[in-house]
Order: C-alpha cells, then sequence, then structure tokens
C-alpha cells in the first residue's frame, strides 16, 4: 500500500498532528513553526489537488478509516464537491497563511506566535475534514474542533474587545453546537445510521413513521449550521467576531470558515434528507427568503459602517446570503453560481481583508474616512483592494461577474426572476459602498499617518497581488474551476 | 480575405491597450515621448481602421473569436459597416482630440494619468463597435465607462468629485441593466451573438424585461431622460477634450447598442408587431425638448453645451423609433454630425477656457474679436447644430423628417423644427455677443487676449470643416456609410 492511497486520511491527519508540536518549533527555533506551518499547509493542498485530479480522471471514491468498512468504521467520500472544498479551504488558507507569517508578530505577542499556528492548523484540518466525512457524528467532531480553534483566534490578541467578540461566539456557536448534536441525535434515533449514503437510505422508510422526528432533527440542523455559517438573522456574532481579530484570522473566518459550512449544509440537504421531504416543509423558501434578507440588510447595514473591517464582515453577511441563494433556488445553473461563490467569495473576501490589515499594518488607520489618500502611498493594497471592489460589484472579467451570472441564470431559469433582481439590487449596494473607498483612495490627498505608511514586507503584498490575479484569472478563464464545480452540482442534482 | 485581416479587429482594440502600459512605462523617463506616443497610438489606431475599407465596402464582415469565457459565452470580434462606419468616426475624433490635448493638457496636473486613461478609452471604445456579441459589447462598455471615470473627476475639485460620484452610481445602474438584459436574452435564445437572425423570437413578459433592461442600460449613457441626469454634471467637469470625447463620442456608444438590440436582438418584425418602440419615442421627445429647454437657462458655456448634447441624442433616440430607411439614414448620419459638431464645440469652448479662464457665457462678449479662429470653428458647428442649410446638421434633419413623414408622422417634424429654433436660441447668443458684443471688464483690466496655439486650433478647423463639408460636398463618405449601414440593418445587406 503506498502513501498515496491515504491520501485522503493524511492531508487531515498531518495538520492535525502538527497542529500540537506548533508551540514546541516556535520555543526551538525563532521562525521554525512558521516554516513548518506553511509547509504542512502546502502538503494539504498538494494533496487536496493530487485528489481533484484522481476525482476528475477516474470519478469519486471513498476511503475507510482504520479499514472499518462502514456503517461502523468512519467513512471519508471524495467527491467533486468534497475536493472543491478542500482545495478552496487550503488554498486560500495557504496563501493567508504566507501573509500572517509577517503580519502576526505584528498584532500578537510573541510568546503567542506558536500557539496561532496551533490553532491555525487545527482549523484547516478541521475544515478539510468536514469537507471529506462522510460520517454525520464525524462532521459534528469537526465542527466542534472548528468552531473552538475559530474562537482562539478571534480572541488571541487579548484586547477587550475581541474578548468580548469571542465569548458572544461561542456562545452562540455552543448553542448552533448543541442544536447540531440533537439533530444527529434524532437523526440516530429514527435511522440507526450515522454515515450520510446509510441515513439517506433509511430516512425515506423513517419519514414515513417518525416525520416529526425528522422535522425537528431538520430544523435543529438548519439553526444549528445557520448560526455557524452566519446566515441572516443568526448573523449577530459575526460583525464584531470578523471586525476585532487579527487581519489573518479576519481573512480566514469570513473567506474559508462560514463557507464550510454552507458546503456542509449543501450536503445534509441535497444528499441525506430525502427529496420528498422539501414537498411536505418549505424548507427551500425560507432558505430563499433567509438569503434574500441576508443579501439586502447584510449590504445595507454595510453602508453605514465607519471601521473598514467592520463594512468587510457586513459585506460576509451578504455575501453567505449569495451563497444559500443559489443552494436554495433549486436550480443547477444557479447552484453552480452558489458552489463556485464559495470559491470566489474566498478570495475576494480574503483579499480585501488582507488589504485592510496592511492599512492598518502600515499606518494604523481603520477608519474608512481616513483612509483617503492611501492608493497614492500604498498602491499595491489599494489596487488588490479595488479588485476586490470590482469583483464584489460583478464587474465582468472579474471572478465575481461569473458567479452572479450563474445565479442570475438561474434565478430566470427557475421562473424566479424576483431573485435576479435581489442579486442585482445587492450589486448596486455593494457599488455604493465599495466604491466610494476605492475612488477617495486614489482620487485625494493623503494626511497624517496615511501620507507616510510603513514599507509593507513583501511576504504581505506577495499574496496580495496573488489573489489579485487569482480573482482576474478566474474571472477571465472560469473553465479552470468550472469542471469540478458544474460537476460538483449536477451529481447532487443526480445527473 | 485573409488571416491577417480577421485579425485587424483584434488588432486594433489591443494596440491601443499594450499602448497604455508602454505610455505608463514611458511616461515616467520623458513627457515629451508620452505625447508623441499617445498622438502616434491614435493615428495608428485610425489608420488601421480604415484599413478594413475596401473590405467592409465589398460588403464582407470580418469575424474573429478570440476565447471563449463560459459555453456560448465569449469574446468574439465582428465588423460590419455599422461598426466600421462609427469605429472610422471615433478613432477620428479621437486622433484629433489626442492632437488638441498636448497644448491644452500642458498645464495641467495629473498628465501621467490622463494619457493612457484616454488611450485605454480609445481602446474599450474600438471594442465596443467591433463587438461580436452582447457580452463583448458589455465587457468593452462597462471598461469604457468605468475608466472614462478618471477623466470626469481629472480636476479632483469636490464639484468634480460630487460629479463623478453620480456618474459612477449611474453606470453601475445601467451596467447591471444590461447584465440584466443580456442574461435574459441568453436564457431565451441560448446564445447572445450578434448579427445572425434576430436573437429573441416572440414577445414575452422576459423579452419586455429584457427590452426595458436595454433600453435603461444604453440609455442611461446615451443620456436619455430620466436617466440624463449624470451628464450635464459630468461632462461640463472634465478636461475639455475629455468633454469633447464625452459627449461627442461616448454617448454615441449608449446609440449604438440600442441600435444593436434594436436590430440584432429584438428584430424589426418583433419591434414592430410588439409595439414597445413607442416608449423609446416617448422618453425620445422629451429628452429632445427637456434637453434644448434647459440649455437655454444655462449660463456655463460648457454646461450649455452638456445639456444641447441631451437634446440631440433626443434626436438620435427618436430617429430609431420610427424605423424607416429614411430615418434611420437620417439617425445614423446625425450620429456622425453631432459627434463631430459637438467636439468642435467643446474644443473650441477649450481653448476659450484655457485662454481667458472665463466659462460664463455672459463674460464671453467681444471674445470673437480677441480668438477669431477659435470663435469661427466655434460659429460653425454651432451653426451646423442649429440645422442651417449647407451644413451636415441640416442634412441630417432633413433626412429624419424625410424619415418621419414616410411613417406618416408629421407631428415628428414639428418638433425637430421647434427643438431647432430653441437651439438657435441657445446658440445665436453666443455667437452675436463674440463677434458684436462689447467687452465686459474690458475697462478695468485690459489683458491682451492671444489666439490659441496652433495644435488646438488645428483639430477645431478640421472638425468644423468637416461640419461644413459633409453637409455640402456631393460625395459624402459619412453619408454613403450611413445609407448603407441603414440598409444593412434593415434588410441585412446593402
Amino acid at each position: 500500500m503506498s502513501a498515496a492511497t491515504h491520501l485522503p486520511a493524511l492531508v487531515i491527519v498531518v495538520p492535525l498532528f502538527f497542529a500540537y508540536l506548533m508551540p514546541l518549533f516556535a520555543r526551538w527555533r525563532e521562525g521554525w513553526s512558521t516554516v513548518t506551518a506553511l509547509g504542512v499547509l502546502a502538503f494539504s493542498f498538494a494533496g487536496s489537488l493530487v485528489m481533484a485530479w484522481q476525482v476528475m480522471a477516474y470519478g469519486p471514491f471513498s476511503y475507510q478509516m482504520g479499514n472499518w468498512p462502514p456503517p461502523w468504521g468512519i467513512e471519508l467520500y471524495i467527491d467533486y464537491l468534497a475536493v472543491f472544498a478542500a482545495l478552496t479551504m487550503t488554498g486560500v488558507g495557504l496563501i493567508i497563511l504566507v501573509y500572517a507569517s509577517k503580519d502576526l508578530p505584528h498584532e500578537l505577542k510573541p510568546h503567542l506566535l506558536g500557539w496561532y499556528y496551533t490553532l491555525y492548523l487545527l482549523l484547516m484540518a478541521s475544515m478539510v475534514g468536514m469537507a471529506l466525512t462522510n460520517d454525520i457524528f464525524n462532521l459534528f467532531v469537526f465542527v466542534e474542533i472548528c468552531a473552538i480553534a475559530a474562537c482562539g483566534i478571534i480572541s488571541i490578541k487579548g484586547s477587550g474587545e475581541c474578548l468580548e467578540a469571542a465569548f458572544k461566539y461561542l456562545v452562540l456557536s455552543a448553542l448552533g453546537s448543541g442544536c447540531l448534536l440533537l439533530a444527529i441525535a434524532l437523526i440516530y434515533m429514527v435511522t440507526g445510521h450515522l454515515n450520510f449514503t446509510f441515513i439517506a437510505q433509511a430516512l425515506p422508510e423513517a419519514m414515513r413513521l417518525y416525520p416529526n422526528n425528522i422535522l425537528a432533527a431538520l430544523a435543529l440542523l438548519l439553526v444549528g449550521i445557520g448560526v455557524k455559517a452566519a446566515l441572516f438573522p443568526l448573523h449577530v456574532w459575526l460583525p464584531d467576531a470578523h471586525s476585532s481579530a487579527p487581519s489573518p484570522s479576519s481573512a480566514v473566518l469570513s473567506g474559508l470558515v462560514i463557507k464550510i459550512y454552507a458546503v456542509a449544509l449543501l450536503r445534509l440537504l441535497y444528499q441525506v434528507f430525502p427529496a420528498s421531504l422539501f414537498e411536505v416543509t418549505p424548507v427551500m423558501t425560507i432558505l430563499l427568503w433567509m438569503s434574500t434578507l441576508a443579501i439586502v440588510v447584510g449590504s445595507m447595514f454595510a453602508i453605514v459602517q465607519e471601521d473598514i473591517k467592520k463594512m468587510l464582515a457586513y459585506s460576509s453577511v451578504a455575501q453567505i446570503g449569495y451563497v444559500f441563494l443559489g443552494f436554495a433556488l433549486l436550480d443547477v445553473s444557479a447552484l453552480m453560481g452558489g458552489i463556485l461563490h464559495i470559491f470566489n467569495h474566498a478570495m475576494m473576501k480574503a483579499m480585501l481583508f488582507l488589504a485592510a490589515g496592511a492599512f492598518i499594518y502600515s499606518t494604523g488607520v481603520r477608519k474608512l474616512s481616513d483612509l483617503v489618500g492611501i492608493g497614492r502611498t500604498m498602491p499595491i493594497p489599494t489596487i488588490a483592494f479595488t479588485i476586490g471592489a470590482m469583483a464584489m460589484v460583478g464587474i465582468p472579467l472579474t471572478n465575481g461577474f461569473i458567479s452572479k451570472w450563474y445565479l442570475v441564470l438561474g434565478a430566470i431559469h427557475g421562473e424566479q426572476p424576483f431573485f435576479a433582481g435581489v442579486i442585482l439590487l445587492s450589486s448596486l449596494l455593494n457599488g455604493i459602498y465599495y466604491l466610494p473607498i476605492v475612488v477617495n483612495a486614489f482620487f485625494s490627498e493623503p494626511h497624517g499617518a496615511v501620507a507616510e505608511p510603513k514599507r509593507l514586507p513583501p511576504q504581505m503584498q506577495v499574496p496580495l497581488a496573488v489573489l489579485g490575479f487569482a480573482c482576474l484569472l478566474f474571472g477571465v478563464a472560469p473553465s479552470l474551476i468550472m469542471g469540478l464545480v458544474s460537476r460538483a452540482s449536477q451529481a447532487l442534482f443526480g445527473l | 480575405m485573409g488571416m491577417a485581416t480577421s485579425f485587424l479587429p483584434v488588432w486594433i482594440v489591443m494596440f491601443p491597450m499594450v499602448m497604455t502600459l508602454v505610455i505608463f512605462y514611458v511616461e515616467h523617463h520623458s513627457e515629451k515621448m508620452r505625447n508623441a506616443l499617445a498622438v502616434a497610438t491614435s493615428v495608428v489606431t485610425f489608420l488601421s481602421v480604415l484599413v478594413l475599407y475596401p473590405y467592409i465596402m465589398a460588403g464582407s464582415i470580418i469575424e474573429y473569436n478570440m476565447f471563449q469565457l463560459l459555453p456560448n459565452l465569449g469574446i468574439s470580434f465582428r465588423v460590419d459597416i455599422l461598426g466600421f462606419s462609427l469605429a472610422l468616426l471615433s478613432s477620428f475624433v479621437w486622433m484629433l482630440v489626442t492632437i488638441y490635448s498636448i497644448d491644452y493638457m500642458c498645464k495641467e496636473h495629473g498628465c501621467n494619468r490622463y494619457y493612457p486613461v484616454l488611450i485605454f478609452t480609445l481602446a474599450s471604445c474600438m471594442g465596443i463597435f467591433m463587438a461580436g456579441d452582447l457580452f463583448t459589447l458589455f465587457v468593452f462598455f462597462e471598461l469604457m465607462s468605468l475608466i472614462s471615470y478618471v477623466l470626469v473627476v481629472h480636476e479632483e475639485s469636490v464639484e468634480a468629485l460630487r460629479a463623478g460620484y453620480k456618474y459612477l452610481i449611474m453606470t453601475i445602474i445601467g451596467g447591471l441593466a444590461l447584465f440584466f438584459g443580456i442574461i435574459i436574452t441568453f436564457e431565451l435564445a441560448g446564445s447572445v451573438s450578434l448579427g445572425g437572425p434576430a436573437l429573441i423570437t416572440e414577445t414575452s413578459s422576459l423579452a419586455f424585461f429584457a427590452f426595458i433592461s436595454f433600453l435603461i442600460g444604453f440609455g442611461m449613457k446615451a443620456g436619455m431622460f430620466p436617466l440624463h441626469v449624470w451628464l450635464p454634471d459630468a461632462h461640463p467637469v472634465a478636461p475639455s477634450p475629455a468633454s469633447a470625447l464625452l459627449s461627442g463620442i461616448m454617448l454615441k456608444t449608449g446609440a449604438y447598442g440600442l441600435l444593436r438590440v434594436i436590430f440584432h436582438v429584438f428584430g424589426l418584425e418583433l419591434m414592430q408587431q410588439s409595439g414597445w418602440m413607442v416608449i423609446l419615442a416617448a422618453v425620445a421627445i422629451i429628452t429632445i425638448l427637456l434637453g434644448s429647454a434647459v440649455a437655454i437657462t444655462q449660463d456655463d458655456l460648457k454646461r450649455r453645451l452638456a445639456y444641447s448634447s441631451v437634446g440631440q441624442m433626443g434626436y438620435i433616440l427618436l430617429g430609431m423609433s420610427i424605423m424607416t430607411e429614411r430615418a434611420l439614414i437620417g439617425d445614423i448620419f446625425h450620429i456622425f454630425s453631432h459627434a463631430l459638431m459637438k467636439s468642435t464645440l467643446f474644443l473650441a469652448a477649450g481653448a476659450i477656457i484655457l485662454k481667458t479662464g472665463k466659462r460664463s457665457i455672459r463674460e464671453l462678449g467681444g471674445i470673437g474679436r480677441q480668438m477669431p479662429f477659435t470663435m469661427t470653428g466655434f460659429t460653425l458647428a454651432a451653426l451646423a447644430m442649429i440645422g442651417i442649410p449647407p451644413f451636415n446638421g441640416f442634412l441630417s434633419k432633413w433626412t429624419l423628417s424625410l424619415g418621419a413623414l414616410d411613417a406618416g408622422l408629421p407631428f415628428y417634424v414639428l418638433l425637430l423644427l421647434f427643438s431647432s429654433l430653441l437651439s438657435g436660441l441657445y446658440y445665436l447668443p453666443i455667437i452675436i455677443a463674440a463677434f458684436f458684443g462689447p467687452e465686459l471688464g474690458a475697462e478695468h483690466e485690459y489683458v491682451k487676449i492671444n489666439e490659441a496655439p496652433y495644435k488646438m486650433l488645428i483639430p477645431i478647423a478640421i472638425l468644423a470643416v468637416t461640419s461644413l463639408l459633409f453637409g455640402l460636398l456631393p460625395i459624402n463618405l459619412p453619408f454613403d456609410l450611413s445609407r448603407m449601414a441603414a440598409k444593412y440593418l434593415l434588410k441585412g445587406d446593402f
């Protein structure tokens, strides 16, 4: 047996294992933990790439942990959606980590650096785990790891604001976890299984016998994951948490963490619960309206923000609405748009948060009205921010346009043009809050700290450049990722 | 037609784009080199468009598929007689404006931003006229609109930034409307390529939404009522050569887009059946009256010109809605005429502002005696604008009126006459005061005002003379092109 067959387990276990060694490395030699963490994530990313190639070439495959066959053992199921999510998480995560290696010493106390990498790798491992697992209890374990690690990277700065935000997150997220656990218990109770495939087989029969249990499970699941994915109106923790955390944490939280829950919910709704369920309960309609409200209200809140990171955080509330809208429209094109937006938004929002972090690193300014003229003194982060803003509005030749194209096409094709209107309205709102920042950055005279920024190290400039380039690349050549996305959504529709 | 010819459209679009980067690099080393490169780029672009002339006249259509973005959606180029005509016109005016810019901008700040943007806008403008499908058209349309924002806010004054913000928001609204229209077309037809048979063949509520979206998207750019609100603010605050291009050329991209939508997306038949044209006709009439009436009340020279553009774009929109052959000829010819006239006027206004610093019409008494060449150019173009016989403005109005009579709409002729009267009301006082009026303020501070430098005068002179020639000459290239383009749109051949 070669190591390659164990790849699905390795991409999760290696970061998990090295996570605990990080403080040791940090103590041993300065800078080693950084290099190791980067190496580990690069390994996970490479592993995800190989798996993506395997899936594209030979189709989905499963991996049994410890050779225990399901339903007893834990099964990892590597299909299109799983590798798509794993690739997004590890790829963007790796870029953010490069940036973090220079930004963190600035934001954190030195003895915390090693611990930060522990939390970061735990977070990454748990997200890849959530993407790959085919076992609902295993999913719950990863959800818990993810929640605690996320809480850690919010609170690590130790300032009052961070602690408050982290506490808020902890409480709400624990509530979500509780809901999730109850849902799992209810499902286990009526089906006797924890493996997705087996649950899916047993559910139609169980539906007939115990419809209330399953409805309750569905409701709990929706709330549990809704809280964690910050779906309106369960988003209240997000703006504080994402804006007070260190910038790389904000990037990873807004760009990746909330998305992986969306992937989990997608898998449960489309693959585990039977389609007949959606005929008796209006789950999809509820989801549709929740996401519509998220899009509109999130954008409106973002307009009135003064703090750059708070604005970006509210924008995330709106953008996660796009993803759920794509899921809820029940149309292949829309689903493709939703899934693609997970990837596109991960890049855009990570880039925007990193650019905001660069402004804060170099000037200490985070008020939007004080950032005028920044484009003249810090061109690279501002250009990255501009590309991100364009992508948010959905200007053609940026990646945001492509996801918007599929979402709107899906809405029209599914004969729900109202939701196409919602997406267009939200694009306009995005324009209203993103473009003035860009305009002021380039067309006004800089003052104060903005006029003389601290030099930005190349480790922070390169990730911005890479993400900016990627946003344009996937806008011009979306077929690079569309193959995976379209197969994933077709598989979810059973086509 | 060889491979090289079909690659020409790509060259015409890509060459200025690449040159933008070159200029961007060179400008940090030498200003002279930057200016020379900008002029050279615009000249080469114009000549490259001219190379297409024999092929287009032979009736061939030049197509080139660049790449596919998504299935059935990509960047492609297609040059037919209409696209060619407008590309030729735009690159010609652009070339003159670039030459004019050298002396006009030499005292301005931010030239290192101005020239690359100017050339990049040229590239995207060429892309619009040579687009082979709606998506490509949309991409270049958005590029042009967003990049020309930099031209609008060039002064960076509070006023400019406010006008720019208005412009930006309207651009986004327009862009989203276009996006919506295109996506509905894609959903209904499965393709967005132009030039084949009409894409949408049946009336439905979705098709109507698409029509309205296109009307909003392109109408916004064309200064159509009630979406014209950005125009009178944005055009005057830009530097004058940029105003000339904004009013003279970029407004026309909206009209061009509407022509494409009417004839290629919906088709003549559907348009006649559905009666949706009434909407366009109604807003066009309001646009004409409103633009002309408000122009009279303006005291700022450039604002008056901008409102006049609103009124004149109304003619073009009205001409489209009539849909008879002669109306269409007049319509396309008016695109030519207005581009030439309005750029002359803005360039002349720029020369006056540069030399005197005065923008208020009340202060312009006697300017014709101080700057005779500039004011002669202005006068020629203004007379053409009013529609006085030997000028091109007369010819376009004449043809438009004939077209309206063909369609049995004599009311439109009255409207054109009335609006010409209004044009006379706001242009003639400027001319009369300039040549015969007293010099205001002369008794206190007599400053000798010189004529503008020749690099500014020559473009003004060339443009002003074209206004006269293209109304007078028996062999009239723009008129021939308009006739062929109109025939092509109506019958698919010329």
